[in-house]
Parts: structure tokens; C-alpha cells; sequence
């Protein structure tokens, strides 16, 4: 089997028992997301245990392509029930880059199954396929990159790094890749994070709370050995055809406005928009990556972390100082040390401020705070406020729950989420792209268990438009040209799947952009692993005619990789069956149709945009056809009607086969994808149509 | 605030290079070495190697630790990727500060190659190419010793080593890729998507003239430092 080891590590924490599966059982559900789905579908019986219950199991699985030559592959899956989604834990996925995929494979294993929960701290040592469980007592309570650099020494021994020492099978002078949490996780965080190297996260899911409550600190992998591809000659020239005819030329990069700030496609490169804080100065890649966006500086602080963990406290440095200093990076690095989920802590800082205004959080107010907020903007604010996040000390023991918890425990959840103060979007996520304007994000994220947080038709239908217009400059394409390309995708063939024009955001076109983006991410990206900074690449300044990669890449590499010759169709087909195998287990959780709605902001309250160009007003501009005509418009200031919004859903669950009352799956249509197995455990609960 | 430093680089010079090649001067200047006859690698200036016209020179600065070298190299020379089987080594850190997080191991084609006058089945097994002056290792002959392993000038050894079929794996400049149709080319080269390394066929002389600046008005335009 191409791109396999052939071996799935299952360890038991609680028995300590160390088996292996064979890769060959799973060989349809190829790797990374497919593979740990199905592995979470077949061991696990009891789906509905809580997160932090030890019955909830891990799957951990490098991408199908990590470990070969195809770009921008080095990607790692996880799933299982996460801790950070509100009101429910939902089944959910999580995935991170830097060096484990490959080195993973490279150790001899195409997944990891954690069950149980061990009864002291626990590290897990693998080299070259020998797996040890350690003692990880000496560990707990270490930062992520103390753990790191003790299991580095540990590991590596007294050689040093950069030197050749023997493992079993072979010689190497890597390190290994380290998976770990902090003291966040540890402590049970819903906002605990699994971090690798310096910035490399496991973010959303809150599974660094979930790997604290089984004792897991880490996980160390180093390999020597191999990843075989079908054909190594077609793969490399597979690899120069991309990077010559789509990859940024770094010795001579075409810069629009957009791309100033907005790296997200294939032809994307390190950019200093993402970390601008002491001058980013190295751009540096996770493990066969052509686009290397991470910045490493001369200072060390936020090396790795970009956009939002790098950025989420920049605004307050900004403010408090006149410009962004070095403090921005240091509030990246602490973050991901103590292992706390930044994403949130960008809007959670704007909700607990909104609260300090209003003189309800504060030093004797009902939310009783020692955090100095007259400080924000400080390092010693930013310290402050993590380290209480990190040792549940403080108000930072509500926010270590995730902020909607927090707010509930505060008594404050109704009423915040009325007015849209505090901007949880979809199960308890902040807002990422705005639903109310551009939909199709919070549609699958609310569809599905987490924000989304798939970037494939951001880039074209929102930053290019809306970072260009503002700046007085003209997209590199039109409204048209993009719906066009869009619209040649298989299975749908509609443009109209890119017209955001309030008119056409509760149609079956906008059923079908979300559908085609829950499959196409779940097979490209969360299986075949291609990252989302990478792919999909529909609009990018090096391919011809501004047009991007896909799909003519992902086939290539497929090909190359695998020797298979599959037609796109037939790998967003592959994506529907494992998104269906998802959903098969948020229905065995109690999934229904019911629950599947925004707060009530998102039908109330206008979103008004962002101004990125000082003195134009905020703006939200997306491909819209208005009379016939196509061009970019501003959608907003827009919010979702509460109706139309559920008739939309019933064209979605229709436009998926699904039963429109209740959500649920039809044994036909599971059956017709293979699911059999998952059909048979519906039926058994009641829960098949 | 600062953040405490990986390795330090002396003169361009890695302090991994400085110990290594100063461990060696201090031998060869009489110390340890007068115990013991010399060894080839150390009566290497008394012999003469042909000068190869094939050499890699790389900007250290400019290469984001992508590996994506590694993985070409062992692919067109192994048919898989696999970083132990890499003739190019890249040795990146995380958690140091620019620019000392990142070092590229290229073998140089020494103009003095230690490592081909310590093979004992010299011109079978450690050669050197009469045509380009290239020195490689035909696998065929290799018996495994890893004498022009321990003779590599610098530290990690350019030289890798497969233990499973015990032979070295040195750098051919990719001369002969088995699993990769091209003429003339070289996949580190080839694939790394910074352009941080180049082919070049005038010798280079010394640390500096092997690591050079390749960043130029490209590279300021992404905001990163061309100094
Ligand atoms: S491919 Fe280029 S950028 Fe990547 S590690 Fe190698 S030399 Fe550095
Ligand atoms: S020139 Fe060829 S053999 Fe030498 S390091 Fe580069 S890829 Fe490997």
C-alpha cells in the first residue's frame, strides 16, 4: 500500500496495553480524517460519552500524502469528542502541521488510537516502531516547549542535535516530533490546546483538556524509515510543475493588496502581514511545504505563530503604545506555551473589555477581577490574564471553561448572546467569517461540530474583493470569472453557488457551496492532507490567467502518489461518504435537526464589516449577481432571517439525502455509500430514516 | 526580553563546524596525533583529487527548513522519501532565534575530499567522476565501513548511512537518479521552493563562498531582511 506503513498503534492508558491494527482493514478510508473516522466508528461503542469521560478515544492520524513528496501535505488529523463546543460536545476533527505527520510514518504508523486514561502522567515514547509508555510526572506542569526540549534530550541522548546516532532500523540526525500540552491541558482547559514545535496547534476542540484528563502529556515520534509512492518520477515532476506554474516566486512576488495580508492559496508565500511584530525574518515551512508562511524572528518570540496567534493581541499593543511592539510577539509565544487556544482568546479579550466598560467585571464588580485592565495592551495584562486561564486561578477558572460556559456561569450567556457582545457563532465558537454575510461559514459550521474554518472560497469571495475595493485597486478577477470557475466544478456545475446577493443566500445554490465544502475539505484537505492555507486554490497570481491549482493538482498528486486515476468527481464522492460517517455519529449523539441554530444575534443584530483602509467605512465585499449581472458588491450592513434560514437547512438535508425534519440520515442513502455499518447502528437507536 | 539562544554561529561558521574542524587542525598540529601514525583523512594535503565543476552553494538565511530537499533527494535517489537517506541534512529549530534556527548540511565537493581519500577501495567505491570530478559513491561497491563518514570535514557528516543495507550515501550531485528521468539537474535544487539553493560549477572557496545571499529586491518586497 502506497503512502502506508500498514500499521495502526492502539494504546490503552488505562491497561497500558500496546497492540496494533492493520492499516489494510482501513485501506478505504485512506489516512488522516477518513482513517481516524472510521477507526473512532468502529472501536468506539458508547458514542456518547462526555468529553472528558475516559471512555472518550483519540485518533490521531498523519495525512494519506505526509511523508511523500506532494506540497504542503504535513498535516495531522485528530478526532474524538471534543470539550470545547457549546452546549453539546460534539464528535469532532482537529488538525495541526510542523514535522509529526511525516515523522509519524516515518516511525511506522499511519494512526495512533489513544483509549482510556492513564492513572498517573504519561508520555509516549516511539522510535522506529518501539513504543514505550514513560512517566511523565518530571513533565507535568512544564510549559509545551520545556516538554519539548526535555524530550528531545531524553530521545536523543547525549549526541546532541544535528549529529547521526543509530535507532534499530536506522541512523538519523532529526529530533523527534513532539505532539504536547501545557499547563492549560493539564488543567482541563475547554480552551487547552495540543501544540508541536513552536507554533503548531492542535487549536480547536479543546482536546488539550481532553489529553489533560487521561494524564497524557505528550507524545514523542522519530523515525527513519520510509514512505513508498506508486511512481517517484511523475511525483517530482508532479511537484516542479506546481511550484514552477502556481508556486509564489519569492525572488519576484506579484503583490496586490489582498496579498499583503492574505497568503491563503497555493501560490501564497510567507508574508509579513501575518506577524509584523519585530520584523518577521525567516519564513519557515512544516515538513515539505512549498509555501512556508511561518515567521521565525530574531527575537524568538512568536516563532511559528501566524494570523490569529500571532495577531490576537496586536490591536491592544497597538493602541496602548502607538505601534506594534515586541509584545505582541511575546503574548503569541506565551499562549503557546501554556497551550491556550488563541483563536478564542482574540474575541474573548474584546467580550471580557465589553464587560469591564460596563462596569460589570472589574475589581469589586459582580465579576470580581484582579486583572489589571487598565493594563491591556501590557505584557503584564496578557500574563496575567493566561496565567489565571492556565491555572484556573481567578475569574480565569470560568474562562478556562470557553467563554460561553464562563458567561452562563455568570449569569450573563442570554442576554450577551441577545445583543451579540459576546460573539459565539456556531456551538460556542467565535465568530470567524460572519455568518450574516458570508453565510456559507457559518452554514457548515453549524452542520457541522466546530467552526469550519475552511478557507477554499474565502480568499476569492471575500479578502480578495474586500481588502482591494477599499484600497482603490481591482481584483486580479472578476466576480464573473470567479463564479465561472467555481461553477465548473463537479457534482453541481451553478455559479450561483458564489452569489452571496441577500437574494440568493438561503437557495439550494448556497446548500450546494456548503456541501461542496464539506466534501472537498474532508477528502483534499482533512484526508489527503493539503493544507487550507494551500488548497483550494481557485484564484492565484502565478497560474495562468489568475486561475488557480485546482483541480488539476490534487489529481496529479493523487495519481502520482498512489498510482490511481481518479476523477474529481469521484474524490468529492469519497468526501461525501466520510462526512456522512460524521454525521452518523453526531446523530448516535443526539443530533437533531432542532438544534441546529445560530444565537439569536445572527437574526437581530446588523453586521456592519471591517474598515481595513483608514477613513473608508467598514465593508463586506462578495461576488453578487444583481439584475443579471455579476460584479462585487457590498453585502453588508446584513442578518439572517430566523425563517428563511430553517428553509434553507431543509434544502440542505434534502440537497444530502437527509430526512428534512429531523436531520437524520436515510438508510438508502448510507447504504448506497457503503455505510452499512453505520446504517446498522442508526437503525438499532432509532435514529435512521 | 530575550530568549536563550540555540546554537551560535562564529563567522558564519556553525560552532558545530568551529569544534569539528578545530579538533581536527589540533591533531594534525601534533597534540593527539602524535601517538598515532596519521590518518589518510589528516595526510589528505599529500595527496591530490581531481577538482570537481559541479557544486551546490546555499543562503542559509533565505532556506525555511522545509526539508522539502531531503524528501527530492532520497525520492530520486531511493524511490521514497525518507530523511536518513537525505545526502542533504537540514537541521531546524524551532525554538531559536533567526538566524541561527535553521542550518543546511550540503556536502561541498571538497576541492580537499577527506572522505574520498579515507575510503579503503578508493576509485571503486568512493570515486570520483573523471568527466564532471564529482565525488560519489558507487553502492555497489561499498562495503560498509563507514571510514569516509568519520573522515567528513564538518559535523553532522555529509554522509549518511544505510544501516539496513550497510553503505554510505553521499551527495552525487545527482548524477545518477534511478528514479528520476532529467539530464543535468539537481532535485534539491529543483524542488526547494525558496531558492535558497543553486548549482554553481566555479569552485567556491571557503565558508563564505558556499553560503551566500541570495535575497535580493524580491525578497525585501515580502518584508524579509536581504542583509
Ligand atoms: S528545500 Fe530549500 S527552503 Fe526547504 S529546507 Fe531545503 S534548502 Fe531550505
Ligand atoms: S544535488 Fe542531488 S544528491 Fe546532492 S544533495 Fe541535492 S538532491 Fe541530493
Amino acid at each position: 500500500m502506497y503512502l502506508c506503513t500498514g500499521k495502526i498503534l492502539r494504546v490503552n492508558l488505562t491497561t497500558r496495553k500496546i497492540s496494533t491494527l492493520s492499516t489494510s482493514d482501513y485501506k478505504e478510508w485512506l489516512g488522516g480524517h477518513g482513517l481516524a473516522v472510521a477507526l473512532f466508528f468502529d472501536l468506539v461503542k458508547a458514542k456518547s460519552v462526555g468529553a472528558f469521560d475516559p471512555g472518550n478515544t483519540l485518533v490521531i492520524a498523519p495525512s494519506y500524502f505526509s511523508g511523500s513528496l506532494v506540497p504542503a501535505a504535513c498535516r495531522t488529523e485528530m478526532v474524538g469528542i471534543q470539550a470545547q463546543s457549546y452546549p453539546y460536545e460534539w464528535f469532532t476533527r482537529t488538525n495541526v502541521g510542523g514535522r509529526f505527520a511525516n515523522m509519524c510514518k516515518y516511525a511506522g504508523f499511519d494512526a495512533i488510537v489513544l483509549e482510556g486514561a492513564a492513572e498517573k502522567p504519561t508520555w509516549i515514547n516511539i522510535v522506529d516502531s518501539d513504543v514505550e509508555l514513560v512517566d511523565a510526572t518530571n513533565l507535568w506542569g512544564l510549559d509545551t516547549v520545556d516538554t519539548q526540549k526535555v524530550i528531545f534530550k531524553n530521545v536523543i541522548g547525549s549526541a546532541g542535535y544535528g549529529k547521526w546516532r543509530a535507532t534499530k532500523k536506522g541512523e538519523t540526525i532529526q529530533r523527534p516530533a513532539v505532539l504536547t500540552i501545557g499547563p492549560a491541558g493539564e488543567n482541563r482547559s475547554r480552551l487547552g490546546t495540543v501544540m508541536t514545535d513552536m507554533g503548531n496547534a492542535f487549536g480547536q476542540g479543546g482536546f488539550g483538556g481532553v489529553w489533560g484528563s487521561k494524564n497524557l502529556k505528550a507524545i514523542s515520534v522519530l523515525g527513519t524509515g520510509s514512505v513508498e509512492v506508486a511512481n517517484p518520477d511523475e511525483l517530482m515532476q508532479a511537484r516542479i510543475w506546481a511550484e514552477k506554474n502556481y508556486g509564489a516566486d519569492v525572488d519576484n512576488p506579484r503583490i496586490n493588496a489582498w496579498q499583503e495580508f492574505i497568503t491563503s492559496h497555493f501560490g501564497g508565500h510567507p508574508n509579513r502581514g501575518w506577524a509584523p511584530y519585530d520584523q518577521q525574518r525567516r519564513a519557515s515551512g512544516c515538513t515539505g511545504c512549498h509555501l512556508n508562511c511561518r515567521p521565525r524572528t530574531s527575537s524568538g518570540y512568536g516563532n511559528e505563530s501566524i494570523c490569529v496567534d500571532a495577531l490576537y493581541y496586536q490591536n491592544w499593543d497597538l493602541s496602548k503604545h502607538g505601534k506594534i511592539t515586541e509584545i505582541t510577539g511575546y503574548a503569541a509565544d506565551l499562549a503557546q506555551r501554556l497551550g491556550i487556544n488563541s483563536f478564542e482568546l482574540h474575541t474573548e479579550l474584546a467580550y471580557l473589555k465589553a464587560l469591564y466598560d460596563k462596569g460589570v467585571l472589574g475589581r469589586g464588580m459582580k465579576i470580581d477581577t484582579d486583572l489589571p485592565f487598565e493594563k491591556i495592551g501590557e505584557a503584564e495584562f496578557i500574563q496575567q490574564l493566561l496565567t489565571q486561564i492556565a491555572y484556573r486561578k481567578g475569574i480565569g477558572n470560568d474562562i478556562a471553561e470557553g467563554i460561553p460556559r464562563a458567561a452562563q456561569r455568570w449569569g450573563r450567556y442570554r442576554e450577551d448572546t441577545e445583543s451579540g457582545i459576546m460573539a459565539a457563532m456556531f456551538w460556542g465558537y467565535p465568530v470567524h467569517y460572519d455568518t450574516r454575510a458570508e453565510v456559507y461559514w457559518g452554514y457548515a459550521s453549524i452542520v457541522g461540530a466546530r467552526d469550519i474554518n475552511c478557507h477554499d472560497f474565502n480568499v476569492p469571495a471575500y479578502w480578495m474583493p474586500s481588502l482591494d475595493i477599499p484600497a482603490k485597486k481591482t481584483p486580479i478577477v472578476t466576480a464573473e470569472q470567479v463564479a465561472k470557475w467555481v461553477g465548473e466544478m463537479p457534482p453541481y456545475h451553478d455559479p450561483e453557488m458564489m452569489n452571496f446577493a441577500t437574494s440568493n443566500i438561503y437557495s439550494v445554490h448556497m446548500a450546494r457551496t456548503t456541501a461542496w465544502l464539506l466534501h472537498y475539505s474532508t477528502f483534499w484537505k482533512q484526508t489527503c492532507g493539503l493544507c487550507d492555507n494551500a488548497f483550494a486554490d481557485f484564484v492565484n497570481p502565478y497560474g495562468p490567467n489568475n486561475r488557480g491549482i485546482t483541480p488539476e493538482g490534487e489529481l496529479k498528486f493523487f495519481k502520482a502518489a498512489t498510482g490511481r486515476k481518479i476523477s474529481f468527481e469521484e474524490s468529492l464522492e469519497m468526501g461525501r461518504k466520510m462526512h456522512n460517517l460524521s454525521k452518523a455519529i453526531w446523530t448516535l449523539q443526539g443530533r437533531h435537526r432542532d438544534m441546529e441554530v445560530f444565537p439569536d444575534y445572527v437574526f437581530s443584530v446588523d453586521t456592519e464589516g471591517t474598515s481595513y483602509v483608514p477613513g473608508e467605512p467598514p465593508s463586506y465585499y462578495m461576488p453578487t449577481k444583481e439584475n443579471g449581472k455579476w460584479d462585487y458588491r457590498n453585502v453588508v450592513p446584513r442578518h439572517l432571517d430566523r425563517k428563511k434560514f430553517e428553509e434553507w437547512k431543509t434544502r440542505y438535508y434534502e440537497l444530502e439525502g437527509w430526512d428534512p425534519k429531523t436531520g437524520w440520515q436515510k438508510e438508502k442513502v448510507l447504504k448506497d455509500l457503503g455505510l452499512d455499518k453505520a446504517a446498522s447502528e442508526l437503525k438499532a437507536t432509532g435514529k435512521l430514516k | 526580553m530575550g530568549k536563550d539562544n540555540g546554537e551560535t554561529k562564529h563567522n558564519g561558521m556553525t560552532r558545530r563546524d568551529f569544534v569539528k574542524i578545530s579538533t581536527t587542525v589540533a591533531a594534525a598540529l601534533g597534540g593527539a596525533a602524535a601517538l598515532t601514525l596519521p590518518s589518510r583523512a589528516q595526510a589528505a594535503d599529500t595527496q591530490t583529487a581531481p577538482a570537481s565543476k559541479k557544486f551546490l552553494i546555499v543562503d542559509q538565511k533565505k532556506c525555511a527548513g522545509c526539508m522539502s530537499c531531503m524528501l527530492a533527494c532520497s525520492m530520486v535517489h531511493e524511490g521514497s522519501s525518507n530523511l536518513s537517506s537525505a545526502r542533504i541534512q537540514i537541521i531546524d529549530d524551532s525554538f531559536a532565534e533567526f538566524p541561527n534556527d535553521v542550518e543546511i548540511a550540503v556536502c561541498r565537493q571538497c576541492a580537499d575530499p577527506a572522505c574520498y581519500y579515507a575510503c579503503p577501495l578508493q576509485d571503486k567505491a568512493l570515486c570520483i567522476d573523471p568527466k564532471t570530478g564529482v565525488r560519489y559513491i558507487n553502492k555497489k561497491e561499498c562495503i560498509g565501513c563507514r571510514k569516509c563518514i568519520e573522515a567528513c570535514h564538518f559535523t553532522p557528516s555529509r554522509i549518511s548511512f544505510n544501516l539496513k543495507h550497510k553503505v554510505a550515501l553521499k551527495c552525487d550531485m545527482c548524477q545518477d537518479t534511478p528514479f528520476w528521468k532529467q539530464t543535468g539537474k539537481q532535485a534539491c535544487v529543483e524542488v526547494c521552493p525558496q531558492n535558497a539553493i543553486k548549482f554553481t560549477s566555479e569552485q567556491p572557496c571557503g565558508h563564505k563562498e558556499y553560503n551566500v545571499n541570495m535575497r535580493g529586491q524580491g525578497w525585501a518586497k515580502l518584508g524579509l531582511p536581504t542583509d
